[in-house]
């Protein structure tokens, strides 16, 4: 689902603008070295719980307050609420404990556990003001990815392009991504371990996003580098109401201490419902043989039948139960999808339009 | 409401045809294209004989000299194959690495004696910063079937990067450059340049971590700096080994705060302890770099070769003091180590090379095996260099009668000038030589036998007292200067090194940096003694010399020679200033010699 932002007949031609602008500038500084330099002041190097399991126990933050509140992704390293270590910029080192969470934009706010001021940061709720990057546009990318540089030693540095903004769960059920919504995909490999927290800005160093964790695609063992943008939105749960919250109104609230907590929303990707009953999946490879078919289901409606042998799924093909009930947990409520079978002697093409997971679910 | 439309309309016609071609962006594209079209000719495709494995290199001289990875030529074996943007495969072979930095220089051999060849230049590394462009060019997944490199562009993700040895205490990537620049299994050994097409960096290694050994979007590249302090060296044929101070410091992590690095333990035998360095001291700089963490010190320690002088800083309490620090070695050879034996080196076995079958090709006949070099073949080579280089200053070999030097000194102790008579000869008794040195200061004459037939202590023959052995230095020198390395037990190239010699009025310096001059380096051993010989790098002119009764574990007897002078046609030193243990013994200076013939 990407979304190709055509911009506006005025936005290209402030782009046009802005992009000359930008050739003067960078041939004037020949390099992105005094962006680096202004971002890299602003962010800070995280060490915490992790080293299990592949799991970084390091990250990235920024500073959005001058007091020592620090911006982060809500990942595995802050799991102890304290005990947390910050290297700043410029070598110090400081405890820092957790103030807020918000599981839904996966980030939380970090503040240093002693008195600071006069730090460099990022005004979060200006940045957060400007409009979204789009499609095409230049960007760098600021982390402490594979724990490289440590006290004063700078963020590592790379560039790339947006490549797409769009949904970040794409296909379901391929990436267990703990964000949904709008994320920044870049072409540069940034989401390497403890770059998560890191951010994303355009040449001038002003940001756009927050760097996401590492994520891999389950069906094609690929890796996906994306940014959560700063002007991300999404719905709460909070005491079984909806609220609508921002990164800013997040970064704001916690600051303040007044940010109320929400309550995680269990999503469970089970895709859309389907009502075939498959055969025990006795063995690794035991084919998707129908059992049966529950009463009323898409599947009836169609015109499945039990003793059926389901051989592709949209095209791909699905040798086995546990293939076939991956493949199908792509598919959401609302899809119709082309269903190739075996009967008999005979193959057959059907069409099968999902629907919503029954409230009690039933053995799928 | 339709001009407004057409003005519109002409205003992104305008806009869209500066945006896609504005003059400064062409330029800028065209001029690299220009570099990249420049340097390409520069780039070796490596091969192991054979063409399986391989990597890339980087010629830096038109002799065919070419930069690569240790662990590029650790497979190929001494011999290579080496492929040049124009198509032609070249014979190369070893001359010298540097397994812990992971550097290996190698040679190309022309096709036809004397032909020239193409090559980049060395940039300076310490200039690079995070934000700065690179290019990378080289061999990934071993593409270049017709040697024409695979060019990437990128940024510099980070500069002075410390990465730990990957393996068994080598290839550690100190002070290198990190870089978001697509580098891939081949590139190894392959030049990293900034936009003017100077060499910055030698692409080596990435963080690969969970994504397989491809691009992470994190390579380091080791900085040509390093690789400059090394190239003496590698010109040499040595197995070359990296510095270590001979003490662990650790930055406070405890307290917060800007971190202090501080001494938590030093060898006795380290030349640090006896400069005066202490536990507890605080190292606040190290050749004239910071030190704020312990990245930092492994990256300012780790650029240079064992056995270099560097300037060191530190405090205690209030005062803050410099000294001149020898480093030792990170394999520990010169450690006795009373709990463990020291690791024998068969002399008789060749350095391990991997590869098949050793060398082979045409460029095996520039291949010598010896214990504790690369290829043995350029070390002498070398030598012969700065041995035909000095004889130009002067030819002493008709000269090897006795040596008289008259002149004034003034002592350390002493606020007159004296008069000085030095004597050295080798006087013949019952056929047989016995080498003596006389040094007379005003009216007392000191007389050594240099090689006693009563193997009188090392102490003994540090005279006259006070210099650290002036009377042996004087000895060894004459035989230098008049037979070169016939009777010497051992005589080797040992690469290139930093000299200091002190202010003409012996005052201390400002800095040390400021005295520093590079000089090319001999080690040579006659009997009990060792001496360290400094050349100057332009015309081989002895700068100097630091001898040694014992390998390592003391201070040697330092004397510097200058104002050359010629004397029949000879050029000679009108001034020897002697030191030992950072102590200024006194300064000869010359007014006459006397040379007797053979």
């Amino acid at each position: 689902m990407i979304r190709n932002v055509l911009p506006s007949w005025k936005y290209r031609l402030a782009g046009c603008l802005l992009l000359l602008a930008g050739v003067s500038t960078v041939n004037a500084q020949g390099s992105m070295t005094a962006a680096a330099a202004k971002v890299n002041d602003k962010m800070v190097k995280l060490f915490g719980i992790g080293g299990l399991k592949g799991l970084a126990s390091y990250g990235s933050g920024i500073l959005v307050s001058e007091n020592g509140h620090i911006l982060t992704v809500n990942n595995h390293i802050l799991v102890n609420t304290t005990g947390l270590k910050v290297h700043l910029y410029d070598g110090r080192q400081y405890q820092a404990k957790v103030l807020f969470r918000e599981p839904e934009l996966d980030i939380a706010l970090l503040k240093i556990d002693e008195e600071v001021n006069a730090l460099p940061h990022f005004e979060f709720d200006k940045e957060a003001a400007r409009p979204m990057a789009e499609n095409g546009d230049w960007i760098l990318a600021f982390s402490n990815q594979f724990q490289i540089a440590l006290r004063d030693e700078p963020m590592s540095v790379q560039r790339g392009v947006i490549m797409a903004v769009a949904d970040l769960r794409g296909r379901r059920g391929v990436f267990d991504a703990p964000y949904n919504g709008d994320v920044y995909f870049l072409d540069v490999i940034a989401c390497n371990p403890g770059a998560a927290g890191g951010v994303v800005t355009n040449r001038k160093g002003e940001l756009l996003g927050i760097l996401g964790r590492e994520l891999k695609s389950t069906s094609t063992d690929t890796w996906v580098n994306y940014a959560v943008p700063i002007q991300a939105a999404v719905d709460v749960q909070r005491d079984d109401k909806t609220a609508k919250v921002s990164m800013a109104m997040f970064v704001k609230d916690a600051m303040k201490g007044t940010y109320k907590q929400s309550t995680k929303i269990v999503r469970k990707d089970l895709g859309g419902y389907h009502g075939i009953v498959l055969v025990v999946n006795a063995v690794s490879s035991t084919p998707p043989y129908v059992e049966e078919v529950a009463t009323g289901s898409p599947a009836e409606k169609t015109g499945l039948r039990p003793d059926d042998l389901i051989l592709y799924v949209e095209g791909y093909s699905v040798p086995t139960i546990k293939i076939f009930r991956e493949t199908l947990k792509q598919y959401g409520p609302g899809e119709e999808i082309r269903v190739q079978l075996q009967r008999g002697s005979k193959l057959e093409s059907v069409k099968l339009k999902l629907g919503n997971q029954p409230k009690v679910p039933v053995p799928n | 409401m339709r001009i407004a439309l057409y003005s519109l309309l002409a205003a992104l016609f305008v806009a869209s045809i500066a945006s896609a071609q504005h003059p400064m962006v062409l330029k800028q594209e065209a001029d690299r294209v220009a570099v990249i079209a420049r340097v390409k000719p520069s780039v070796v495709a490596v091969f192991a004989r054979g063409g399986q494995g391989g990597g890339t290199g980087v010629l830096i001289n038109d002799e065919g000299y070419a930069l690569t990875n240790f662990h590029v030529v650790q497979p190929t074996g001494p011999t290579m194959q080496c492929g040049l943007a124009d198509g032609i495969l070249y014979d190369g072979v070893l001359v010298g690495w540097d397994k812990v930095g992971d550097v290996a220089l190698i040679k190309l051999l022309p096709k036809k004696d004397g032909a020239k060849f193409p090559f980049s230049a060395m940039g300076n590394s310490d200039l690079v910063r995070e934000g700065d462009w690179s290019i990378a060019m080289g061999n990934p997944f071993l593409l270049a079937t017709d040697f024409t490199p695979t060019v990437t562009f990128g940024l510099v993700s980070g500069v002075h990067r410390y990465q730990p040895p990957a393996g068994g205490g080598f290839l550690e990537y100190t002070d290198c450059i990190q870089i978001d620049t697509s580098i891939n299994p081949g590139n190894s050994g392959g030049p990293l340049f900034n936009l003017k097409g100077e060499v910055i960096g030698i692409n080596g290694r990435g963080s690969f971590d969970k994504r397989g050994r491809i691009n992470s979007g994190v390579g380091y590249a080791i900085s040509i700096n390093q690789i400059k302090n090394f190239m003496g060296h590698l010109q040499a044929g040595l197995d070359s080994d990296h510095a270590s101070l001979g003490a662990l410091v650790r930055t406070e992590a405890e307290g917060f705060g800007i971190g202090k690095t501080r001494i938590t333990a030093i060898l006795d035998e380290a030349d640090a302890a006896r400069r005066g360095l202490d536990l507890e001291d605080e190292l606040s700089s190290f050749a004239g770099r910071a030190i704020t963490s312990d990245n930092h010190y492994k990256n300012v320690v780790g650029i240079f070769p064992r056995g270099w002088r560097v300037p060191l800083e530190y405090r205690r309490g209030d005062t803050k003091k410099e000294i001149l620090v020898r480093l030792m070695g990170q394999q520990r050879k010169e450690v006795n180590d009373p709990m463990q034996p020291p690791p024998k080196v068969d002399p008789k076995q060749p350095p391990p090379i991997k590869g098949k079958g050793g060398p082979q090709g045409p460029a095996a006949k520039y291949y010598e095996p010896k214990a504790g070099f690369a290829n043995y073949y350029f070390n002498k080579q070398e030598k012969a260099r700065v041995l035909a280089g000095l004889k130009k200053n002067g030819d002493f070999g008709a000269l090897g009668g006795a040596w008289t030097i008259d002149g004034g000194v003034r002592l350390l102790k002493s606020n007159n000038d004296s008069s000085f008579t030095i004597d050295i000869k080798d006087v013949k008794a019952d056929g047989n030589e016995t080498p003596t040195v006389l040094v007379k200061i005003g009216a007392f004459p000191d007389t050594l036998e240099i090689f006693p037939k009563d193997n009188i202590a090392a102490k003994d023959r540090r005279r006259p007292n006070g210099s650290g052995g002036l009377m042996p230095a004087l000895y060894v020198w004459k035989h230098l200067m008049t037979k070169g390395e016939a009777n010497l037990s051992e005589c080797l190239h040992a690469g290139m090194e930093p000299f200091y010699p002190p202010r003409l009025d012996n005052a201390a310096p400002r800095t040390w940096s400021d005295q520093r001059v590079d000089a090319d380096v001999l080690t040579t051993q006659q009997g009990l003694y060792r001496v360290k010989w400094f050349f100057a790098r332009s015309d081989q002119k002895l700068l100097g010399m630091e001898l040694r009764m014992q390998e390592y574990n003391e201070d040697p007897c330092e004397v510097y020679f200058s104002d050359y002078r010629a004397v029949d046609g000879r050029q000679l030193p009108h001034r020897m200033q002697v030191y030992y243990k950072d102590v200024h013994y006194g300064t000869f200076t010359v007014t006459s010699y006397k040379l007797a013939g053979n």
